[in-house]
């Protein structure tokens, strides 16, 4: 498998300022073969969906350590949705509690991905969830 | 047209992967199924080394070609950046420049990996411009991935072509006379507030104002600090324009851009043979290797 041809946004919502995770992930992307695209920091849900949409990405990362992840997941999906794009996957990266794990799942996540995650597992689970 | 329509945006994102994506046989397919190519909408292209400030200069020129063709249609910006050879992989950061102009409703950036091309452009730019025009963009900035000196390429495919360079590239400035330096309409010193940009500036004048082409390329200085270069800019893509509407031969242009397409369609199906058939490589010399070749894009057309 390879995300050889696959577009992933790596978005930073809400208003936390630190994006090293969210640039490791993006070269661990780039490296398994995808476009990337980061929208850099402190974006709105809206803005982050209709780059998006623009892009025609295959799935949107959002990468969040500000604990609002929560609230700015079902934001991001109903922004999608208004783009007629409820299609394209989300999947989220950051901190995390174990705790919301389940919920984000529920809430129609494709995947939860915290710093102790070794990063071969989070590409393979990225190609998982697009294949 | 105010702002394209949700919908219509998701329309056109998923044709531009399409475009982006389609092999040689693919593009071939589709382009029997559109009407030919019109010269009406505007191409404007932006080419220099990288970093040399193209994406934030694109960023801010949108702004004032924006306000000047809004009624008309609005403004869309190709940034293409390079795939890597190792792993086929991209980033594509073009955009992270263009923040603040992100927000406007009748712009569309996209962004765009160059895959097997090595010419600054992108696998089908040429499908991928004429999709967007379809969408009714009245213009278009198209940005090559940071070049040097022989990329040719994006002259073919635009209108107008800027040539962004920055102050003291010294060697490479001397390296590059009788490269891009004489292709474009337009050069622009950037970061013009860093020491060295005025004697760069006339030392780029000197070589280009030497040509006796009708239209003569201006300089012209711009820095993030003043608007003012901006300015000159923008009025002076509107009189390349304007120029080149009255003194250029349409068909003698689309001419020379189906010569450009037809090449780089050419190329680009030995890549996939050599690609699927890597044993026609191993001819005995490389006159035969080449041989060997033909015969099999030969095959293709029966």
């Amino acid at each position: 498998m390879s995300l050889k041809g696959k577009r992933i946004l790596i978005a930073k919502p809400g208003l936390d300022g630190h994006d090293v995770g969210a640039k490791v992930i993006a070269l661990a992307l780039r490296d398994a073969g995808a476009d990337v695209i980061y929208t850099g920091l402190r974006k709105s849900s809206e803005y982050i969906a209709k780059v998006a949409v623009d892009e025609d990405v295959d799935v949107v990362g959002l990468s969040m350590l500000s604990g609002s992840h929560m609230a700015l997941v079902s934001e991001t999906m109903r922004c999608l949705e208004e783009y007629d794009a409820a299609d394209i996957k989300l999947f989220v990266g950051g901190t995390i509690p174990e705790k919301d794990r389940e919920a984000l799942l529920e809430a129609g996540v494709c995947g939860v991905f915290t710093a102790d995650m070794p990063l071969q597992e989070v590409i393979l689970a990225i190609e998982r969830a697009l294949s | 047209m105010s702002g394209l329509a949700p919908r219509s945006r998701r329309a056109l994102g998923r044709e531009l992967t399409r475009l982006a994506n389609a092999s040689v046989a693919e593009s071939l397919a589709h382009s029997t199924q559109r009407p030919e190519p019109s010269m009406e909408p505007v191409r404007i292209g932006f080419t220099g080394a990288p970093g040399a400030g193209k994406s934030t200069l694109i960023s801010r020129l949108a702004k004032h070609r924006l306000s000047a063709c809004r009624e008309k249609g609005g403004v869309a910006i190709l940034g293409i950046d390079p795939t890597s050879p190792l792993s086929g992989g991209s980033i594509l950061g073009d955009r992270i420049r263009m923040d603040a102009i992100a927000n406007e409703p009748d712009l569309y950036i996209r962004s765009l990996a160059s895959r097997s091309s090595h010419d600054g452009l992108a696998d089908n730019v040429l499908d991928l411009l004429e999709a967007v025009e379809g969408y009714g963009f009245r213009e278009v900035l198209l940005e090559t991935v940071g070049v040097g000196q022989a990329e040719h390429a994006i002259r073919h495919s635009v209108d107008t072509l800027v040539m962004v360079l920055q102050p003291n590239a010294g060697d490479a400035i001397q390296a590059m006379k009788s490269g891009v330096l004489e292709l474009a309409d337009i050069y622009v010193i950037n970061k013009a507030d860093l020491p060295g940009a005025k004697k760069s500036a006339s030392e780029i004048r000197g070589i280009v104002q030497r040509s006796q082409a009708a239209w003569r390329p201006p300089v012209i200085e711009t820095s993030q600090k003043h608007e003012e270069g901006l300015a000159k800019l923008d009025s002076a893509i509107s009189e390349h324009l304007a120029w080149q509407a009255e003194h250029c031969n349409a068909s003698e242009t689309l001419r020379r851009r189906r010569h450009y397409h037809v090449q780089s369609l050419i190329v680009r199906r030995v890549s996939e043979l050599l690609e699927h058939q890597p044993q026609l490589l191993d001819a005995t010399s490389l006159a035969e290797a080449y041989d060997c070749i033909l015969l099999a894009l030969a095959e293709d057309t029966q």
